[in-house]
């Protein structure tokens, strides 16, 4: 028994202590020997680091099969089993690249994309703020980007060669049926959301994923905020207007309401304007936002507003000499838009958004009354699935319904039209890695419209290649439809959708904070729309018979680099394009399309002044505008767009900025063209008055003060 | 005789159950030496894979995901210019975050380290990350005092942030030199739980005590 006893007291002592094994080696990857990779043996202590030369050298008492690992950051961990049994161990390893999707190639094609989630982005969230002109409008900051015309008489999106109607605007996923503020005719109008809600902004200006439809020229896609870091308070003081701003936060979530009053009547009693106001424009606006976590990976997001406003204003009835008419603008937009994304189990993932416009304009023009409403609601299911890290698949439905009436009163009568569509639409999109080099993105769309008792298939592909470290080409077709506008459909349900076939080819380097991008596209448009005779409100009056095409180069550099603190871009695009819709008698350029539109942006931060200042300036060749006394149909010439704009933020302290704009510093007269009468007068001429923008310069002056309990949280991202 | 045999079964495994905590300690005694002496990016690089080798064996030890983390946040700030550099770096001190407040959801010294790490996210984009980030590190650095009022890593980061916002608002942050002095005088008052325990800091705070009594 003894024997047995020392025996085995042996066996285990020589197990501790007998014969070590040298694991020795080499690390390399592609580019060379690795330094610093972590060699081991898994599930315990046994390891080390590799030494400049990408060498390791190391002992163990481990015996029997175990395996060896190598790991380094952004690399796929190598393992291999061994045998110990004290005999030295030399391995040859090699660490190929993980595959990273955020360091992968992207298509870029027709997108720009704001935020801080990938490295590789042009822009990012504070840019849409800072840019100087847009004074705080989400689609101010956009018009510096190439690809698009400012309007100044407009202020909405023109991209590519397309109306502002062709472009659509997503809030989480779900449609904003009214993203810009109500207005007159020619009369600039702003986008209705605060920029500082979103963290990040896709701006697609063609070609985008078969997730988007309704579109036949761009989408702007706008991700909120997710939780709040604190309980604050925040104030707001403009030459505009007042407002307040209160955040609750709980474990799993947050609420934020707001209330703001703006009236411009103080600022343009002081300011000089073109425009005879009789009331000046204000506005109320009620906002609560909600946040709640739901389980590990869920998120809940509610956002729900109020708006009210309202003005007067006297204009000049051309169509009768002398007579000046009041018009008189009343808007009342409800908006709600709730979204909710989660992991379902390890794979899937869902996400569902919703949306409700309830939009209604009253408006008193001479002795007419006249009412628009737009209900409209939209709803989002999208799942996705990644087979691998390298295949994943989106699918998705939607349903969207609009209601939209108008109703004129005059003394004498009433006439009111009305129409419902409900457009139900599936889609589905496969997105594959073929390496981190090539990726290739196929999709399509199907809709049906109830109203127009048509369907519609929507194919896309593209595709990028990384053909450098730090280049990449990319392509993007696909076809894309939209209902005619609804000014048409309330007298008419005999129309088609109307049709935009993209063609997309971009090239973009970024390298040490700076980056080229060139762009060349053609889009051909057809079934557009037209109003072939002054009958609008016979439905025989419309066709799809029109067309149009556009073309052209988006250039854009943008340079964080050669100016310590300073960050400049500069764009320009050329736009040839031509078409033949709504009541144009002939194919012609649109009026709202210049060929050569250039903007150059600078923003320089003094550290020593805690001023963040921004400086850009805007051209845009000169538009063409109709005049019907002139054979030559859109045959007049504006002057071009210039302007140059300046803006100024200043940290007072940390919890005060104090915010300072001025927008065309050097009142150049801008030329929108001219309005005519739309009856000739005794002369047989149609009398015009020219279009003119509110005021020549806009100066803004704000204080904004955030009040928490550390009073440490600042509100660089209330500047408006 | 199977009295004797069951009883050498017993002290044997004992022993080897004293010598597997042994060894953790000692792997990280080791590492920590390995770590007082990091003076570049690749000491750094090096220490960390030791405490990512540690984490990877004990499962159920915060201490060497402190540290790891510890490390790549250091890389961080030595980084001398590439920004996506810096953020990689971050990334995986990031991954050691989630795994550390899991294990010990209410260690004041993990949110103390945080509010660091926040600040390194900052320091690599200060412009866009301002904002976000100086509230994530004060809200970090505030939830480890709420969980120890008497930590000094804490109470240091603290300051070293206010410190910084004075300065930078163009206030002197010599209003707060009475404090670093209090909090050097107080530090060895402070009980670390055990030699593994982070620290660190005491170095940091008699610097900036000497820099106040220089009069910069």
């Amino acid at each position: 028994m003894k024997t047995l006893i020392i025996i085995l007291l042996l066996t285990i002592l020589q197990m501790t202590v007998s014969g070590q094994t040298v694991i020795s080696g080499i690390v390399t990857t592609a580019e060379g020997n690795l330094p610093g990779a972590n060699v081991y043996l898994e599930g315990t202590y046994d390891g080390v680091s590799t030494n400049a030369n990408g060498e390791f050298s190391f002992k163990t008492q481990k015996k029997g099969k175990m395996m060896l690992k190598a790991s380094f950051v952004g690399f796929e961990t190598f393992t291999k089993e061994i045998e110990l049994n004290g005999s030295p161990i030399h391995v040859e390893i090699r660490l190929t690249e993980a595959f990273n999707k955020l360091e992968a190639v992207t298509i870029t094609a027709g997108t720009f994309e704001a935020s801080d989630k990938k490295r590789a982005n042009i822009l990012t969230p504070l840019d849409m703020i800072t840019t100087a002109g847009a004074v705080g409008d989400v689609y101010g900051a956009l018009q510096t980007l190439p690809g698009t015309t400012t309007n100044g008489e407009s202020g909405k999106l023109f991209v590519k060669g397309g109306d502002s109607e062709e472009s659509q605007t997503y809030i989480d996923g779900s449609l904003v049926y009214t993203p810009y503020s109500s207005s007159a005719p020619n009369m600039s109008v702003r986008g209705r959301f605060n920029p500082f809600m979103f963290k990040g902004t896709i701006f697609s200006t063609g070609g985008y994923s078969a997730e988007y439809g309704q579109a036949l020229s761009s989408v702007l896609l706008l991700n909120t905020n997710d939780m709040p870091v604190e309980d604050q308070l925040d104030l707001s003081f403009m030459t505009v207007g007042l407002g307040v701003a209160g955040t609750r936060l709980w474990k799993t979530g947050a609420v934020t309401a707001s209330l703001s009053y703006n009236n411009l009547a103080p600022y343009m009693w002081v300011v000089p304007q073109n425009y005879n106001w009789v009331d000046y424009p204000s506005n109320t606006e009620g906002a609560v936002s909600l946040r709640q976590k739901t389980g590990k990976t869920g998120m809940l997001k509610l956002y729900s507003s109020y708006t009210s406003s309202k003005y007067t204003i006297t204009q000049e009835d051309l169509n009768h000499a002398g007579k000046y008419n009041d018009y008189n603008l009343e808007n009342g937009n409800y908006f709600v838009n709730t979204s909710w994304k989660s992991n379902l189990g390890e794979k899937w993932t869902i996400a569902i958004a919703a949306s409700f416009t309830n939009n209604n304009d009253n408006i008193a023009y001479d002795t007419l009354n006249f009412k628009k409403q737009l209900r409209g609601t939209h709803i989002k299911n999208v799942m996705s699935y990644p087979f691998s890290n390298k295949f994943t698949i989106r699918f998705g439905a939607e349903l969207f319904s609009k209601t939209y009436s108008q109703q004129y009163i005059t003394v004498a009568n009433s006439i009111g039209s009305h129409f419902t569509n409900t457009t139900s639409v599936a889609f589905a999109e496969a997105e594959v890695y073929a390496s981190s080099k090539f990726v290739t993105r196929i999709g399509t769309r199907f809709e049906y419209s109830g109203y127009l008792q048509r369907a519609n298939a929507a194919p896309r592909i593209s595709a990028a290649y990384k053909v450098s470290k730090n280049a990449q080409i990319s392509a993007a077709y696909g076809w894309f439809y939209q209902d005619p506008i609804n000014d048409y459909l309330l007298y008419t349900s005999y129309l088609k959708f109307e049709r935009a076939d993209h063609y997309t080819l971009s090239f973009q380097q970024s390298q040490n904070d700076r980056t080229v991008r060139t762009e060349i596209y053609y889009k051909n448009y057809s079934g557009l729309a037209k109003l072939n005779s002054e009958a609008f409100y016979l439905p025989g009056s419309y066709t799809n018979t029109g067309s149009g095409y556009a073309k052209g180069v988006d250039i854009f550099w943008r340079d964080k680099k050669t100016i310590k603190n300073g960050d400049y871009w500069v764009s320009y695009s050329y736009i040839d394009t031509k078409r033949n819709y709504r009541n144009y008698p002939e194919t012609a350029v649109p009026g709202f399309s210049s060929t050569h539109n250039f903007a150059a942006v600078y923003k320089h931060w003094f550290g020593s002044l805690r001023s963040y200042v921004s400086l850009n300036y805007k051209y845009s060749s000169p538009r063409v505008y109709n005049n019907p006394n002139s054979q030559v149909f859109n045959g007049e010439h504006t002057k071009p767009y210039r302007s140059t704009d300046v803006s100024w933020s200043f940290l007072l302290k940390q919890n005060v900025i104090i915010y300072a704009a001025v927008t065309n510093v050097f009142g150049y007269k801008q030329d929108y063209g001219n309005s005519y009468a739309t009856i000739p007068d005794a002369e047989g001429v149609y009398r015009s008055a020219p279009i003119v923008p509110g005021a020549d310069r806009f100066f803004l002056l704000a204080c904004f003060i955030t009040l928490s309990k550390k009073g440490e949280a600042n509100q660089v991202d209330k500047i408006e | 005789m199977k009295t004797i045999l069951i009883s050498i079964v017993l002290i044997f495994s004992t022993l080897t159950g004293i010598s597997q905590s042994n060894e953790f300690a000692g792997a990280m005694g080791e590492a920590l030496g390995q770590f007082a002496n990091c003076k570049s990016i690749s000491d750094y690089q090096a220490a960390g894979n030791r405490f990512s080798l540690i984490a990877g064996t004990e499962k159920k030890e915060w201490l060497p995901y402190y540290y790891h983390s510890f490390c790549y946040i250091m890389m961080s700030f030595m980084e001398p210019g590439d920004a996506a550099k810096k953020d990689s770096y971050l990334d995986e001190a990031e991954k050691s975050f989630t795994k550390m407040i899991e294990l010990a959801p209410k260690e004041s010294e993990i949110y103390a380290l945080q509010s660091m790490f926040y600040s390194a996210r900052l320091v690599v984009n200060p412009m866009e990350r301002g904002q976000k980030y100086s509230a994530l590190s004060a809200q970090a650095v505030g939830m480890a005092l709420g969980l120890d009022a008497t930590n000094p890593r804490a109470k240091f980061i603290k300051l070293r942030n206010d410190m910084g916002s004075a300065q930078f608002f163009g206030r002197d942050a010599k209003e707060y030199c009475p404090d670093a002095e209090e909090l050097l005088a107080s530090w060895d008052t402070y009980k670390v739980k055990s030699p593994l325990y982070p620290n660190w800091g005491k170095d940091q705070v008699a610097t900036i005590v000497n820099e106040c009594k220089a009069g910069k």
